[in-house]
């Protein structure tokens, strides 16, 4: 009980920390809230500004900015139809229909009802599950560490987006990425092309900053002109009696599948979202209102996807495998402050990992403060012209690049990942599953050696550990599963009899 | 009534072709590059050296990218369209707003750190059209000043000052 007192009066009982998670939480819903600006993004421009701090502050801001990221989306989806991040692409299905009917507030007020409840309800699941997760990875050994990475690799095959062959090649090029500077087993430079800033590594934060901001910056400058018509909502409303009645099963189920994707590794919160809409649909009994303005279509994927903010939080601590591209650059985060995120953190610090929990409770409790009586506010943030937006964008990411070391160099990598980032969003290659693997390439290669090592460079050796054949099994089905399913109805499907022969 | 460039793909997609293409001479340069790596001997690198994780990450990304001009058929078959985000041809402003960045960050050494946040802040605008000098000129004053300040004095970065020394 003591690490949750110390833990909780870390956050609770420090009013300078309240302030700092009230500005990420005003922070996140108003980047949640633009089209356009991510809360990967708001997230990488933020390490810079959290070096300095105390590693609760600073990752607690960076968890309260996911929380409120995730949830600003939704005030866009509702009152102009743009969803503001794409977690709220399934909330406007229903959302923008019910505003336009005239019934914004309760849009607002239902979105934000389930965003608070699938967010707390994870953050339950994340409290219980991360310390038991841990206790289990405890057993791990390079082995299983390597199988587990492997696992999560291939979970960016199903990661938002459209290609599952282009997002394993974006992993694969952020693993190869990882490699460069010097090979820890034998003091070699990779990849280091003479400059000696290269030798320790890539530099994650202007590679994140390049690829979230500038890559997306590029692409922006296609649509300057573009501009939304927006509904205006005069007051936001709690659901009502006959709205709980209708939405409480879907705010339940879509809470728990939420937070279930969210622990996979590489799965985030957009897939959450989906499945949230299309699980309310399914046990509906108004499936026809769908599309029309249905409470459950705008409970289902907003439950879901804040529920994923929790459960993404599980992997990334308790074994240091990120569950979503937020949750990845929080990793980075803790890695910059000195952390090693796994069982050992859990371990050691249980003080720290309910500070974080403290930090993403308060950020649910004040983003239903925030979405009861600023969602009007934040709706207009909007007007906010881009061609003033963006410059502000690309000022923040040349000093965010340039701060962690005071290097030029760090710009020109920036700069020239946001160029390649443009370039493969525009191809179909994920950006998340590039930053994954380039967190994930030094644990894979580690473990990897450190296995063979032990096997005496024998492969084979690694299939007597059953947790191993267990992910590679896993490893397979997330790999080869989209095209076993077609194939596997196929084989178990009857023939029609009246077509039979024919 | 013809068919249009897409309509008419085939076995293999155009557009795929170079993008497979150019990840294949990433990965042929990237490979040449480890084998210039240097050489240990296999006790110190225990039969593991240096070269041999890049060069089974990049047999990886090849045997993945053999499929990408295929894969036009299995989204076809779907109903989805691959084509969907780079079905517009790029505008020229991505290319002028990154060759402005470039130009500034080129000026870094010479200008300052607080002069080209003042250059971001004021040719961006411009370059996307803003004419309203009443909202540049203010921005492009406070914005960077307000970042000098919070980096500079508060977080305590080191800032460029440039030929002209211009620093908070």
């Amino acid at each position: 009980m003591e690490p949750v007192i110390e833990g909780l009066s870390l956050i609770l009982l420090n009013p300078f920390n309240i302030m700092l998670i009230f500005g990420s939480v005003l922070i996140g819903v108003t980047v949640g809230a633009l089209p356009g600006l991510s809360s990967p993004m708001a997230i990488a421009l933020l390490l810079p500004f959290t070096i300095t701090l105390d590693p609760v502050p600073a990752i607690g801001m960076m968890a309260a900015l996911y929380c409120g990221g995730t949830f600003g989306g939704s005030i866009t989806a509702i009152l102009i139809n743009a969803p503001g991040a794409p977690p709220a692409v399934a909330t406007a299905l229903d959302g923008y229909p019910m505003a336009k009917r005239g019934e914004a507030g309760r849009a607002l007020g239902i979105a934000t009802f389930s965003s608070v409840t699938g967010g707390i309800f994870s953050l339950i699941v994340f409290i219980v599950a991360a310390p038991a997760l841990a206790d289990v990875a405890l057993k791990f050994r390079p082995p299983e560490y390597f199988a587990l990475a492997v696992f999560a690799l291939s979970m960016l095959a199903s990661i938002s987006g459209k290609s599952s062959l282009r997002n394993l090649i974006a992993g694969a090029f952020g693993v190869l990425l990882g490699t460069v500077g010097i090979h820890l087993t034998t003091g070699v430079e990779r990849f280091t092309f003479g400059y000696p800033e290269l030798t320790e590594g890539i530099a994650f934060v202007p590679v994140l900053i390049g690829l979230f901001a500038m890559g997306e910056l590029l692409n922006q400058s296609q649509t300057l002109t573009e501009h939304y018509d927006r509904i205006r909502a005069h007051v936001t409303k709690l659901p009502g009696r006959d709205d709980l009645r209708l939405i409480w099963k879907t705010v339940l189920r879509s809470s728990g599948l939420g937070t279930f994707i969210g622990i996979l590794p590489a799965e985030g919160s957009t897939v959450a979202a989906i499945m949230g809409y299309n699980e309310a649909k399914r046990w509906s009994k108004n499936k026809e209102q769908f599309g029309t303005g249905c409470p459950e279509g705008i409970a289902g994927p907003e439950a879901a996807n804040n529920a994923a903010t929790g459960g993404a939080m599980v992997p990334t601590l308790a074994l240091g495998i990120p569950g979503s591209a937020s949750t990845a650059l929080i990793l980075v985060a803790l890695v910059m402050h000195g952390f090693r995120p796994g069982p050992f953190l859990v371990q050691q610090t249980p003080e720290f990992i309910y500070a974080i929990f403290g930090a993403m409770l308060l950020a649910n409790i004040m983003f239903l403060g925030i979405g009861l009586a600023g969602a009007k506010l934040f709706s207009q943030v909007t007007l906010i012209p881009r061609t003033i937006l963006w410059p502000a964008v690309v000022v923040f990411s040349m000093i965010g690049a340039y701060a962690s070391a005071s290097d030029i160099l760090d710009v020109w990598i920036m700069l020239i990942a946001g160029i390649v980032g443009f370039i493969m969003k525009r191809h179909g290659f994920g950006l998340a599953p590039l930053v994954m693997g380039l967190i994930l390439g030094s644990l894979v290669e580690e473990s990897f050696s450190q296995s063979m090592i032990m096997y005496d460079n024998n492969f084979l050796g690694l299939f007597e550990s059953p947790i191993v054949v267990g992910f590679f099994v896993l490893t397979f089905f997330s790999l080869f599963g989209p095209f076993m399913g077609p194939i596997v109805k196929r084989a178990f499907s009857r023939p029609d009899p009246g077509t039979e022969g024919s | 009534m013809s068919e249009s460039p897409r309509e008419r793909e085939g076995l293999l997609h155009t557009t795929d072709v170079v993008v497979a293409a150019v990840i294949f001479a990433i990965c042929g340069t990237l490979y040449y590059v480890t084998t210039t790596f240097d050489k240990v001997s296999n006790l110190l690198a225990q039969n593991i050296p240096p070269e041999f994780f890049p060069q089974l990450i990049i047999y990886t990304i090849v045997i993945f990218t053999l499929g990408v001009p295929f894969e036009h058929l299995l989204h076809k078959r779907r109903g989805d369209n691959i084509d969907s985000e780079r079905s517009e041809r790029i505008k020229r402003m991505p290319y002028v707003t990154a060759g402005l960045i470039i130009a500034l960050v080129v000026g870094i050494p010479y200008l300052g750190m607080l002069l080209t946040m003042f250059g971001v802040c004021v040719l961006l605008p411009l370059l996307w059209g803003e004419r309203r000098l009443k909202l540049i000129i203010p921005f492009a004053i406070l914005f960077p000043l307000a970042v000098a300040y919070l980096f500079n004095k508060i977080l305590l970065v080191y800032f460029e000052p440039g030929i002209f020394g211009i620093a908070l």
